[in-house]
């Protein structure tokens, strides 16, 4: 037997370089929508900080005195300014947004996960109770489960995080289990089934990691459309309360004076439209480098 | 078949031909210096395993480049020219016209939406070749030529309307709708069954006869080549090794990668063959030297023959060969080895399994059927067999048979309708839940592909240690030890376990799911067709894994596959299935010699591979559904008796002290009616070469 060649083996590239091929071979939706976030990050994270006023201090200018330097999204019927106001917001918005839909992701993913797995009378049960509530319009099951929740817990915080997982979590499991049904039909799961596991550590190690391109678009997708989920409940009043910055809620106290002073309302509907926007290019982006890899892996 | 070695005027003149791809942060060539003509009339093959450039050739016949690829040097002159300087629009009026494609896999190949005789039209229409009153006339035709039944309607279906061999005849009806003078034929039985795949190269055979057409012939299995092929070229890393006329290259391979390759085609005619001297495993393209890129696989290789570049010298009329050793190897030795022993069976004890009158049927027996008073058609019926600890059991048989369903019977993932399995003596549960660890862990199942029965998003080392976590609840180093020891076992580097299974090979893919199968010490493993996903190179060195695991693991095996040849060499005992009944049963070597069961009988006159004689083709049809009565044979049977075989199940009968056939006729008609001649009625390899040579009609 002749000696063997020595393989050539060269370095793999920094975590750097790898990073910056990445970046630049990524779609321009991607790109774009993530300078946006970068944005919004940075703003929601030291807002707090730069924001020229606080919160809810009063007599900061005229009220409804328009735009100025001082003030560039004007000033509310309280004197309030409204640009420190939607700074402050930020963090609120996408916490309440991106919390909910990652609680809406879990249960949706473990229901849907189990309930593609298992199969049988159990699957059918599960699938027409998901059905029942997506027939339900989503803003009129949310109100549903406000108004369920009682008046105590009204503009709680949490209350907002679990009516976005309750309206989320059912269409997110459908996808899970339409990812699962493909998914259960691998080798490698009869595999394990063979062995004699349980459903849930089959689900756990065979399943989910191959479902994960999917859920983590579904989450991306579900996530660019909470803001106006949380803006709307904020707007009708069944949201967060007053005088959190919450958005949406801003825009419903600002509608009155729409007329005098069309940049208070405009300002945090900017805001919001630039969050949704960047967050839906995102994840498009996403979604197609996701694809890609993930045909990769099954050639 | 028709011989042309008058070297007349060629049709394809290939020269020099260098084509690389971008890759990475370069250029990377996959062709080098490729050069061969084809003559008009004639079968040229092109072998050799998967990525040496086979089907880039092909593709570039077609003046088809991929996308990121560039043609370095060299030329394709097709009746005199260049296809690599003519522009977009006179390729198009070649393609489909003067030279045609037959794809690899006509499922993908065909469009789902569209009638397959709207498909055809289309390439005529495109052409202007449309004779008056539409193209429905040539249609018909080309249907009727390429053996489909009643054409007329088979041009009205959809794809998925019709079996994966009549999409094939399809895709080379569309080949041939122009009359082309050349032919490319990319793996066209790749993806077919043994019977199918016969069927498929008879007709081929039979066209080029009759159209007088050329063919360019690409394959990774030397075997078909033999069956069709003038001459064949040997591929190996981009380099065209040997190239000389079929039976030239059968009797007197010279390179090594040639003999290699030919002594890893499993032969029924010598049963061990296979296992002398299997190729060694692949290299990836950046390991291979300047010189011969044979060389780290190479048994005969010097220290020269990495640095010198290895051009073609011609050794015979027609036969040159890129080996600079050529003349100091000298002629290989091919006698045949001795078929697999029969092992001694001498326990009484209780067999590890027995299958007892065992009937098997998917939708299954759920209680909502049996109140509606339905009963899925059976798949499986009374199928009965043991099996001895440490034996090899092979089931055979075509698609579609039952072998697969038998196995997961026996795993536990569909539930007996009637009859029973006993493992050890004990009757098993039918659904794998109900079943005790311990046999769980004593069945093991090694799936067809590797590329599913592996999870992607694990590592080997994660993947081959679970069953050792969840049976004998081995953590950490102690699993990470066990691992190593087991990848040892199958030949693999320790540093396997940290990789993912993309980044291994179909071979290596395949050695991890038979590491996780052994790691929990079974006594019975399950091995459902577990080479046929794989390379012929790969699946050699696999079969001599799988020999060396038995013996050291002392466990036993049922074997299911329809290459027979494959079967001979690892099998101790054979049963023959059709349409999910046993017709044969037996000790290997007495399943392979007379008498035979007319089915067992087809199979091997359909297996690939230098023939002893040659039979008229019969009219084979798929397994019609069952009625209860007679025999499941009957309405294929070429041997058939008359109406009792319609009326009658068949009995069993004793052939030998080792064998028992399934059929109305007498052991000794069956005797005489065989064509096909078992291996102890020949003498040497050689002489069997030249029959078959000499049986083809010039």
């Amino acid at each position: 037997m002749p000696a063997a060649v020595a393989p050539s083996i060269t370095a793999p590239p920094g975590i750097w370089r790898r990073a910056a091929r990445r970046w630049r071979r990524a779609p321009t939706s991607f790109r774009v929508g993530a300078a946006i976030l970068l944005i919004h990050a940075i703003v929601a994270i030291t807002g707090p900080w730069w924001a020229p006023y606080g919160l809810s201090q009063m007599g900061t200018g005229i009220p409804l005195s328009g735009m100025s330097w001082d003030h560039p999204f004007g000033v509310d019927q309280l004197g309030r300014d409204i640009f420190s106001r939607v700074v402050h917001g930020a963090r609120i918005v996408i916490l309440l947004s991106l919390s909910g839909t990652l609680l809406g992701l879990v249960v949706g993913a473990v229901i849907g996960l189990l309930s593609g797995y298992v199969g049988g009378w159990i699957d059918d049960v599960v699938q027409r109770l998901i059905e029942a509530l997506i027939s339900i319009p989503f803003l009129v099951l949310a109100l549903i489960a406000i108004a369920a929740a009682g008046p105590e817990l009204a503009g709680n915080a949490l209350l907002v995080i679990l009516v976005v997982a309750l309206v989320y979590a059912p269409r997110i499991a459908r996808m899970a289990r339409a990812a699962a049904l493909d998914i259960v039909t691998r080798d490698y799961v009869t595999a394990a089934r063979l062995r004699g596991e349980r459903a849930w550590a089959v689900v756990r190690r065979e399943v989910l990691p191959n479902a994960s391109g999917v859920l983590l678009v579904e989450f991306a997708l579900r996530a660019g459309y909470a803001p106006v989920l949380i803006g709307s409940l904020g707007f009708l009043g069944f949201g967060m309360r007053p005088p959190t910055p919450e958005w949406g809620l801003m825009i419903s106290e600002n509608r009155a004076l729409i007329i005098v002073s069309p940049i208070t309302v405009i300002g945090p509907g900017l805001m919001l439209a630039s969050l949704v926007v960047g967050l839906n290019l995102f994840t498009d982006g996403l979604a197609r480098m996701l694809g890609r890899t993930v045909k990769l892996v099954e050639k | 078949m028709t011989r042309t070695t008058s070297r007349g005027q060629s049709l394809v003149e290939v020269g020099d031909l260098s084509v690389a791809y971008h890759h990475h942060d370069g250029w990377l060539r996959v062709v080098e210096d490729v050069g061969f003509t084809i003559a008009k009339g004639e079968a040229f093959g092109l072998v050799g395993e998967s990525g040496c450039g086979k089907s880039t050739i092909a593709y570039h016949l077609l003046g088809y480049r991929r996308p990121g690829s560039r043609v370095e040097s060299g030329r394709i002159l097709f009746q005199g020219v260049d296809l690599l300087r003519l522009d977009r629009p006179a390729l198009d009026t070649l393609r489909g016209n003067r030279i045609s494609l037959v794809p690899q896999n006509p499922t993908t190949a065909l469009s789902p939406g569209m009638r397959v005789g709207e498909q055809i039209a289309e390439v005529l229409r495109w052409h202007g070749r449309e004779r008056d009153g539409g193209p429905e006339r040539r249609i018909i035709e080309l249907l009727g030529l390429v053996g489909l039944p009643e054409p007329e309607r088979i041009g009205r279906r959809y794809p998925h309307q019709l079996s994966g061999g009549q999409q094939q005849r399809v895709t080379i009806a569309m080949a041939l709708a122009c009359a082309p003078d050349l032919l490319v034929l990319d793996e066209p039985t790749t993806g077919l069954d043994v019977t199918t795949q016969e069927q498929i190269i008879e007709l081929l055979a039979d066209l080029r006869a009759r159209l007088g057409m050329s063919m360019l012939y690409v394959t990774h299995d030397l075997g078909v080549l033999a069956e069709i092929a003038d001459r064949v070229g040997v591929m190996y890393a981009g380099h065209l090794v040997e190239i000389a006329p079929t039976d030239v290259l059968f009797s007197q391979p010279r390179h090594p990668y040639t003999r290699g390759l030919s002594a890893s085609i499993p032969r029924l005619d010598a049963a061990r063959r296979p296992v002398g001297k299997p190729l060694r495993g692949m290299l990836r393209r950046d390991e291979i030297p300047p010189g011969c890129a044979f060389y780290p696989r190479c048994d005969l290789a010097r220290p020269s023959c990495a640095s010198n570049a290895q051009r073609p010298e011609t050794v015979g009329p027609g036969h040159a060969v890129a080996c600079e050793r050529w003349r100091e190897i000298g002629p290989p030795d091919l006698a045949g080895g001795p078929a697999a022993p029969a092992r001694p069976r001498a326990m009484a004890p209780p067999p590890l399994l027995a299958l007892e009158d065992l009937s098997l049927s998917y939708g299954g027996r759920t209680s909502w059927r049996r109140l509606l008073g339905q009963e899925s058609p059976l798949v499986v019926r009374d199928v009965s067999f043991s099996l001895e600890r440490g034996e090899t059991f092979a089931l055979v048989g075509e698609s579609g048979s039952g072998k697969s369903t038998i196995a997961r019977a026996i795993s536990g993932v569909i539930a007996p309708m009637r009859g029973q399995i006993r493992f050890a003596g004990e009757s098993l549960p039918g659904s794998v839940q109900a079943r005790s660890d311990t046999v769980r862990r004593k069945i093991q199942y090694i799936f067809q592909n590797p590329d599913a029965s592996l999870n992607p998003r694990r590592t080997v080392g994660d993947t081959i240690g679970r069953p050792l976590q969840v049976f004998l609840q081995l953590r950490r180093s102690k699993n990470r030890e066990r691992v190593a020891a087991l990848l040892e076992d199958v030949r693999l580097d320790a540093s396997y376990a940290e990789r993912y299974p993309d980044q291994l090979s179909g071979g290596e893919r395949q050695r991890v799911a038979i590491a996780r199968a052994l790691a929990c010490e079974p006594t019975l493993l399950l091995c459902d067709e577990i080479l046929s996903a794989l390379d012929v190179s790969v699946q050699a060195n696999i079969l001599e894994l799988l020999q060396r695991l038995r013996a050291e693991h002392d466990v036993a095996m049922l074997f299911i596959a329809h290459d027979l040849a494959v079967v001979r060499a690892l099998a101790h005992r054979v049963g023959v299935l059709f349409g999910g009944q046993l017709f044969e049963i037996g000790t290997a070597r007495a399943v392979f010699e007379l008498p035979f069961h007319p089915y067992t009988h087809e199979l091997l006159m359909a297996t690939p591979g230098p023939k002893p004689a040659h039979a008229p083709p019969g009219v084979r049809q798929a397994p019609r559904p069952r009625s209860s009565r007679g025999c499941a044979y009957e309405h294929r049977c070429p041997w058939k008796l008359g109406p009792i075989c319609e009326q009658e199940a068949p009995p069993w009968r004793k052939a030998a002290p080792d064998l028992e056939i399934r059929c109305h006729r007498e052991i000794e008609d069956l005797r005489d009616r065989a064509i096909w001649r078992p291996f102890a009625a020949r003498t040497s390899q050689t002489e069997v070469a030249n029959a078959s040579v000499t049986h083809r009609p010039a």
